[in-house]
């Protein structure tokens, strides 16, 4: 029963809240530029604009007209899987490695449909969104994993409940820190949003979409957003480890806005990378997730 | 005015620096000259016979190391039945404008192409031909470069018999394409442009990428001509062009005008009261300080660094709000006119300047001690973007991109107008020849200017602000020179009847700059490609001489319905594949 | 690293500038150069303003013994060149600048004139505060010289032609 309730708050959360937390996320932007900003709640006015806008059919052919429903539907199920209050909603039916292909879902439907659009733009963008996945997914899975060494199970809810007995070890800080480091890319925010890159390649991959589809990719972006941040709260940020449920989420809703500020700030503070110099800057970051999961091998 | 013989007969050590010159010329290419005029110390008309114009060109560029300015193509087939070519010179050493005119018959309007010597020339000499229709022989790329692709190919729009308001019939023809090297051929081709998040005007650039490095580039402008130098023949007189000066460009506009009148003044032989004087120049360098901090703005929005975009454009505004209780505009200020300008500061305002600009001093300060320490973006600028001092010289590169290539020229000191002459100060030159050296020049310079703006509101001279010109006598010569933010701002004037120039003709910085950026572009990375063309500060509309809406053509006006829209951008976006 | 800092403390330093126009009033300074209008109870119908004009958009004409002054200000460029050629002050720039509309015709700004006929041949040929303002600059000068005003205060431009050549013509035969 209480799995069920906090699955359908978890897709609450991700389908609902997350354009909400894009226009928290937007005064924070407005703050650091000394502006006022549009309102919290102008990102459900964008979504809503772009719902009723002319597709202009940028290109017609299947891939291109089924990637915003999949990429949409596997953060949907992404988000079924995100524990909330130390509970996983669909904890029986998968662990964590099938939560990682999940989330890797969705950019590969995006690189897909760039690929289907025939764009130039596009292809450019594709293949930095490909360069990305290769050097930030095997940080996260590394991260996670490293937990689940600790745990001695694959399964969510051991892997997030092993730190909150044991405390951080110092395997757990580092892949903490390294999953950390990858979510920006994840999140596509500057310094690593090569492959979005408007300046550069006019959003890469969507720079055909219109109307409906481009609205979809967007809410899909934003909830993508709110269930990662969720994902690296509950997993590296449990503290503290309350007794009632609801206290639990609401916590964790607290704990989301806080580093989602916070990854936004970063964001504001650099220029935009190169793809080849986030690519080294990865590599380290790779080494550095390597060694924790090296850590968590022997125990500490 | 000096004749050659004159100067001749004249002693060596008394001699000035264009006579000097003068003399030299004559000694080496006696005949080839036919006249010369110096009506000012500082300029230098001669008339040279086009047979010898290649030799000229190679004393003047490579011995005298003039810099070429720009062509100037005027008809006077109804005057004398000539058409006239001329290449102007900067010599910056000697602080010299020299002017050589070639006359072209109208029944052979071919002149002897220069762009063999002066890489710089290409452009000037494409833009003659298409305007004036007088070709140049032995040109490398003698493609359309101002006029519209379907512009027909017998029309010259600035003969004197083809009228302001002529309307060609609309065609279908593809943009010529320049010849693609083997490697090109094989490399992907990335369009950029004309219509592109990061170029603020129109401006068709063609890539040429192998992964996600550029091997070449191609580029197609002059979207944005609408011929307004034209329009200076028979409908504006010399007192309304300023106004149409100041439209050419949304950021240096008041350069634009301030160029044109000194331009005017030059040719009339008009004094300018000193007050005036300084009034322009303190709002040219207001100018500067508000371009150099919009420019750092947007380099920093092309690297996706939003945040010094927005801070550094919170820094500017004061100046804007500043600007705009002076003259009654925050960018059009509409202050000047041949003789003098229109408004005067008065002590309040003067006050208000130092307030302002010393607050943007400690601002911009800090903001650029911040941004110069920045790891990342020295990562994104530094060896990015790259121009040689040798290939800045062969482009005639001027401003900012020239000083961070090492090549040390500043209108303000070579050419010292307004009340340039009077002021200390040091241009801001680098040698990195790359992005972040010209992210330094113009830092500096911003700091250069508030300088500037005390040292001359510390002195400003009391007195009239504004000396009617009176009438200009015809055929008559002058050359504005001033020290636009994105580099040297150049205007002929040339005068004729009727209270209006014969000819106009403009030359802003961007015009040689954009022809260096394919220089800048190669061996570079995809995601760079904005910078750089950022770097340069370009002003596409200031190269292409925008603006004018004529009222007749609201009736022939080509409206596409949504539909045909559409389908021509799906049609083009199947090209692309 | 400390570089981020400092960027940021500059922007946590500055307050939010920007303000909420258009839900807030923003003046314009007194100097600016808003939309122009002209005063009819001052405009003479000199055309001063349509010769300075650089777009033309001041237009002068007439059908019988009305002059109109027609300004469409639709594509002015708000010089203010005919604010400072206006010898009575008619042709001001106001400080306005919010002029965007749905109907031209709220850019278009008319005064019409009595104009006054030739006393020779009879067309209307200058306004009547035209005359008025050349009588009043010109009266006292000639009262002092001669004792009636110049015939051609009152005639039109060809008729004053036709005049000063019958005159000189007469001279001439005269000797």
């Amino acid at each position: 029963m209480r799995s069920v309730l906090v699955g359908i708050f978890n897709l609450l959360f991700a389908l609902a809240a997350a354009p909400l937390l894009d226009g928290i996320l937007r005064q924070v932007k407005a703050r650091l530029h000394s502006r006022r900003g549009p309102s919290i709640f102008q990102t459900y006015l964008d979504l809503g604009k772009l719902m009723v806008k002319d597709d202009q059919a940028g290109a017609n052919n299947t891939i291109f007209s089924l990637t915003p429903i999949v990429c949409f539907a596997s953060v949907l199920l992404a988000a079924l899987f995100i524990p909330m209050g130390g509970v996983v909603p669909l904890g029986f039916a998968g662990d964590t490695l099938v939560l990682m292909y999940i989330l890797t879902m969705g950019p590969l439907c995006v690189c897909l449909g760039g690929m289907a659009s025939g764009s130039p733009y596009a292809y450019v963008g594709v293949s930095r969104e490909i360069m990305t996945l290769m050097v930030v997914e095997p940080v996260m899975v590394m991260s996670l994993i490293a937990s689940a060494v600790k745990a001695h199970s694959l399964m969510l809810v051991d892997c997030i409940r092993q730190p909150l007995g044991a405390g951080p070890s110092l395997s757990f800080i580092i892949c903490g820190v390294a999953f950390f480091l990858a979510l920006q890319p994840e999140v596509a925010k500057v310094p690593f949003d090569q492959a979005e890159a408007e300046q550069e390649i006019m959003e890469g991959p969507l720079v055909e979409y219109s109307g409906r589809k481009l609205a979809m990719l967007k809410w899909s972006f934003y909830s993508k957003q709110i269930v990662l941040i969720t994902l690296f709260t509950e997993w590296f940020l449990p503290w503290p480890a309350l007794e009632s449920l609801p206290l639990r989420m609401a916590c964790t809703v607290l704990k989301v806005l806080v580093v989602a500020a916070l990854v936004e700030v970063i964001a504001q503070v650099f220029p935009r990378l190169k793809i080849n110099q986030s690519m080294r800057y990865f590599v380290s970051v790779n080494a550095f997730a390597l060694s924790g999961l090296m850590l968590a091998v022997i125990g500490l | 005015m000096t004749t050659a013989q004159v100067t001749m007969t004249t002693a060596p050590e008394t001699l000035t620096k264009a006579q000097k010159i003068l003399q030299g010329i004559q000694e080496k290419f006696g005949v080839a000259l036919i006249s010369a005029e110096n009506p000012r110390p500082d300029r230098l008309f001669l008339k040279v016979r086009r047979e010898e114009i290649r030799p000229i060109t190679d004393y003047v560029f490579n011995t005298l190391k003039g810099r070429m300015v720009m062509s100037i193509g005027t008809d006077k087939t109804p005057v004398d039945g000539h058409y006239e070519v001329s290449y102007l010179y900067a010599l910056d050493a000697e602080g010299i404008a020299l002017n050589l005119k070639e006359l072209v018959p109208e029944n052979d309007p071919v002149v002897p192409s220069v762009a063999g010597i002066v890489t710089y020339a290409n452009w000037n000499e494409r833009e003659v031909y298409d305007l004036l229709g007088v070709k140049a022989e032995g040109h490398p790329d003698p493609r359309r470069l101002v006029l519209a692709d379907d512009w027909p190919d017998d029309v010259f729009p600035l003969r004197k018999s083809v009228p302001y308001n002529f309307k060609p019939p609309v065609r279908d023809v593809k943009p010529p394409m320049r010849e693609l090297t083997e490697r090109e051929k094989k490399s992907t081709i990335v369009n950029v442009g004309p219509f592109f998040p990061t170029l603020e005007e129109a401006a068709s650039f063609r890539l040429f990428v192998e992964g996600e490095r550029i091997i070449g580039a191609d580029y197609r402008g002059f979207f944005a001509h609408r011929g307004i130098e034209k329009l200076t023949d028979n409908v504006l007189d010399y007192n309304q062009i300023p106004f149409m000066a100041e439209r050419i460009c949304g950021i240096c506009g008041f350069v634009h005008s301030a160029c044109y009148c000194m331009a005017v003044e030059h040719a009339a032989e008009a004094e300018v009261p000193p007050r005036a004087q300084y009034i322009r120049a303190v709002m040219m360098e207001l100018e500067r300080i508000h371009s150099h901090l919009l420019w750092l703005g947007l380099a920093a929005h092309y690297l996706g660094f939003d945040t010094v975009l927005m801070q550094s454009w919170r820094i500017r505004e004061p100046i804007m709000w500043l600007v705009e209780a002076i003259t009654g505009n925050r960018k059009t200020y509409g202050l000047n006119l041949p003789g003098g300008v229109r408004r005067d500061f008065t002590n309040e305002h003067c006050d208000k300047i130092l307030e302002v600009i010393a607050k943007i001093e400690k601002e911009a300060g800090e903001l650029v001690a911040a941004a110069a320490e920045d790891h990342t973006l020295k990562m994104r600028l530094v060896d990015v973007g790259r121009l040689t001092p040798e290939d800045a010289r062969l482009l005639c590169c001027v401003g900012p991109t020239a000083r961070a290539s090492g090549v040390n020229i500043d209108a303000r000191k070579d050419f010292p107008y307004c009340a340039f002459p009077d002021l200390k100060f040091k241009p801001a030159v680098q040698h990195t020849n790359d992005i972040w050296g010209r992210l330094l020049v113009r830092a500096e310079e911003t700091f250069t200017s508030i300088d500037l703006v005390r040292q001359m509101l510390a002195r400003l001279p009391e007195g009239e602000i504004m000396a009617p010109v009176g009438n200009i006598p015809p055929w008559r010569e002058g050359v504005g020179v001033a020290e636009a933010p994105r580099g040297e701002c150049v205007h002929y004037v040339e005068t004729g009847h009727d209270n209006r120039p014969y000819r106009w003709r403009v030359r802003a910085a961007t015009y040689p700059q954009l022809q260096a950026v394919p220089y800048m572009l190669e061996g570079m990375h995809v995601a760079d490609f904005p910078i750089i063309v950022g770097s340069i500060d370009p002003c596409f509309s200031c190269t292409e001489r925008l603006i004018t809406v004529d009222r007749g053509n609201a009736n022939k006006l080509r409206i596409y319905e949504k539909k045909d829209l559409l389908a021509m951008s799906r049609r083009r976006t199947q090209e692309l594949r | 690293m400390i570089s981020k800092i400092k960027e940021a403390l500059i922007c946590l330093r500055a307050p939010r500038v920007t303000f909420r126009y258009p839900l807030e009033p923003m003046p314009a300074p007194a100097r600016f150069r808003g939309r122009p209008t002209i005063d009819g109870a001052k405009c003479i119908g000199c055309g001063a303003c349509a010769a300075v004009c650089p777009p033309r958009l001041i237009d002068i004409h007439g059908e019988g013994t009305t002059r109109t002054v027609e300004l469409n200000f639709s594509r002015c460029t708000y010089c203010a060149r005919c604010q400072e050629v206006c010898p009575v002050g008619a042709m001001q720039c106001t400080t306005d600048f919010e002029t965007a509309t749905n109907d031209r015709a709220n850019y278009s700004v008319k005064v019409e004139l009595a104009a006054v006929a030739c006393q020779s041949c009879g067309t209307p040929f200058i306004t009547q505060r035209m005359q008025q303002k050349l009588m009043a600059e010109f009266q006292p000068a000639w009262m002092q010289q001669r004792n009636e005003l110049p015939e051609w205060l009152s005639l039109c431009q060809s008729c004053r032609v036709e005049k000063t050549g019958m005159t000189m013509g007469r001279n001439i035969k005269n000797g």
